[in-house]
């Protein structure tokens, strides 16, 4: 990737990376106990966390990965996306409430607590937690690359450096993210997320104006593409590039699978008032169909102005959106996106670095039947210890952890999706189905994969499914059904005992 | 009856997902695409269902789950043939059904239902009036 050395492209990302680094000592000021570094002491108003959890849930992915991908197969990428429509209420209508009012009676810091309270089994919460600590390595090794690759890009310091650029520049992200989600915990990750979502939803907002600006407007640019020998029509064909089971499959995994994404799931804990809940999905939604912008505009005006001629055709797609802002908008908001894809990724990584270490701290303690005596403090040393190990992985490993981290939502889904969205809404839910449902998300998620892509071990079998099926979805589809089904097939002396606060919240 | 119909349907869709990534062809692409598109909205109603009633959700689930639905089939139905269908907002009628059906369409329905039922249905008055008595009750219990 060319680097595009540009004064307001350092400057924004110089400019941004201060900001946030004032908002972590802000933060380590407000940050005196385990309540407020894991869930920002449940003080968070509803604004805050709804761009808290918008920004979590978008990595840089949104912004650059998105409308390379559009530009490679079409309006097909979308279904990625779209689901933004609905999950946000359809999130807080299947889980939200019933998560904010456990946190509100019981001491709940994480996805595994919940589970842990719910089923009263330290071997399915014990799961929960690996599952966590799993995902997390793969999303925090894959930001922390992206975090590496773009302020290598940004600051051209291959240049310079040489081999070493990428390691520093991984080091500096790192560094950044690490400190102010050491100093203020949740605090300073939820803060920094409110900053980082108005930066990420008005780059996209003006970046969608440049776009249709630049490419004519809507009618202009579609009329373009499928005019062009290039793309043609099935370019905005939804199912004109990628099997109807693939397409089909991304909705599927990335609007169902959401009710399993510990990232977002960690909001509704800290949030103040379960009143709050009422206008969170409209802000969700709106924000993040705004970000959402990005992928459609570039998608659409980069093959358009490919098709007119007014820029040559991409040897790599995922060139899509710094060759468009480099040149069809104005140096600041160029500036202005390169900050947001940083904010992106670093929102993301913060939660996961959050997550990671309340998973080490607090859940796998638990799950031996152990509490570590200073969460606090072993809270702060678990995230410079989960960065380092992401950090060394994302660099010794950078094939196989740009692997992992296109799996974890996956592994997330498939792994904790049933057991956290049925078994809060539906007693019969036993501990055994719960754990069975989890330990096959998670062994066929992670075993197509791995085996369907990876090229490092030549003596496994690969595997391939059928017509395009999504590794992802066969496993949320095959963890849905463990559960079901086990749970039915339960004999009924064996129906669970349940917490007398998980019953009350279950009743409301 | 709501919470009964949508865990029959998650139980049944479930295995049938898998079932459809065995076969080729467009009838287990339809079934997919059907089984899909109803997911969300049956584990909505699992969880919002009150005395096995989905009160004022009923309208909004409907809709969604429709929407959702027929958005799917059309596409489907739709597949291969952007030179010949009509164009709408700016797009083949296709890739304007994904866009305004299944993204902007879903957003304003879904987001304004669940603002506007809340107060009497999602988390009532009486709810949170209990809630908070439990709450005082409970002050101290912080065992996880």
């Amino acid at each position: 990737m060319t680097p595009p050395v540009n004064l307001s492209v350092v400057g924004s990302a110089v400019i941004y990376l201060a900001l946030v680094t004032g908002v972590g000592i802000w933060a380590a000021g407000r940050t005196k106990s385990a309540k407020d570094f894991f869930i920002a002491g449940q003080k968070i108003g509803w604004i805050v966390t709804a761009f808290a959890t918008m920004s979590a849930a978008f990595s840089g992915f949104v912004f650059m990965g998105g409308p390379g991908l559009m530009y490679r197969v079409g309006v097909a990428s979308l279904f990625i996306c779209i689901p933004v429509g609905f999950t946000s209420g359809f999130l807080c209508w299947v889980v939200g409430k019933r998560l904010r009012l456990l946190a509100g009676l019981r001491e709940i810091y994480t996805v595994p607590d919940v589970i842990l309270v719910r089923y009263g089994s330290r071997r399915a919460s014990g799961l929960a937690a690996v599952a966590v600590i799993i995902g997390t390595i793969g999303y925090l090794g894959a930001q922390i690359q992206a975090l590496g690759i773009l302020i290598e890009m940004v600051f051209g310091t291959r240049a310079v450096l040489g081999q070493w650029s990428l390691p520093a520049a991984m080091i500096l992200g790192c560094a950044v993210v690490v400190f102010y989600a050491t100093a203020g915990g949740m605090v300073a990750g939820v803060y920094t997320d409110l900053f980082q979502g108005i930066l990420m939803v008005a780059a996209a907002v003006a970046v969608f104006y440049y776009c249709l600006h630049s490419g004519g407007g809507l009618e202009a640019m579609s009329r373009s593409i499928v005019g062009s020998e290039v793309f043609g029509p099935s370019h905005l064909d939804p199912f004109g590039t990628l099997p109807v089971m693939t397409a089909v499959g991304f909705f599927f995994v990335f609007a169902v699978g959401l009710l399993g994404q510990p990232h977002m799931l960690h909001k509704f804990f800290m949030l103040s008032d379960p009143r709050a809940l009422k206008w969170m999905p409209l802000v969700i939604g709106l924000t993040q169909s705004a970000c959402v912008l990005i992928w459609l505009g570039i998608g659409l005006a980069v093959p358009a102005l490919v098709a007119h001629g007014r820029m040559i055709a991409l040897v790599n797609p995922d060139q899509a959106a710094p060759q468009f802002l480099l040149s069809f908008t104005p140096p600041i908001l160029a500036g202005m996106v390169f900050a947001g894809v940083l904010a992106a990724i670093m929102s993301t990584a913060d939660s996961f670095l959050n997550i990671g270490s309340a998973a080490i701290v607090r859940d796998l303690p638990k799950a031996f039947g152990r509490r570590v005596p200073n969460e606090f403090f072993w809270g702060r040393v678990a995230v410079v210890g989960i960065a380092g190990i992401a950090a060394v992985f994302a660099f010794l490993y950078q094939d196989l952890i740009a692997l992992v981290g296109t799996f974890a939502f996956g592994t997330f889904a498939a792994a904790l999706a049933p057991a956290v969205a049925i078994g809060l809404n539906w007693r019969r839910v036993t501990a055994t189905a719960a754990t069975a449902s989890m330990a096959t998300g998670m062994v066929v998620n992670l075993g197509l994969e791995f085996l369907s892509k990876q090229t490092f071990l030549d003596w496994l079998p690969s595997v391939s499914l059928k017509a395009g099926v999504l590794p992802a979805a066969v496993s949320l589809s095959a963890s849905f059904t463990v559960l079901l089904f086990l749970t039915w097939l339960s004999p009924a002396e064996t129906q669970p005992d349940l917490d007398p606060d998980v019953e009350f919240v279950m009743d409301l | 009856m709501a919470r009964r119909s949508a865990l029959l349907f998650l139980g049944l869709a479930s295995p049938a997902m898998l079932v459809c990534g065995w076969f080729e062809g467009f009838v287990p692409e339809l079934s997919f695409v059907l089984l899909v598109m109803a997911f969300p909205a049956a584990l909505i109603a699992l969880a919002v269902a009150r005395d096995g009633k989905l009160g004022p959700l009923c309208l909004p689930l409907l809709a969604l789950t429709l929407m959702l639905e027929v958005c799917g089939i059309a596409m489907l139905l739709l597949r291969g043939q952007i030179l010949e269908a009509p164009w709408f907002g700016g797009f083949p009628v296709a890739a304007a059904i994904q866009i305004y059906g299944l993204w902007l369409g879903p957003l304003l329905l879904v987001a304004l239902a669940y603002g506007l039922t809340f107060d009497h249905w999602e988390l009532r008055e009486e709810d949170l009036r209990r809630f908070d008595a439990r709450r005082n009750r409970s002050d101290g219990n912080t065992e996880g």
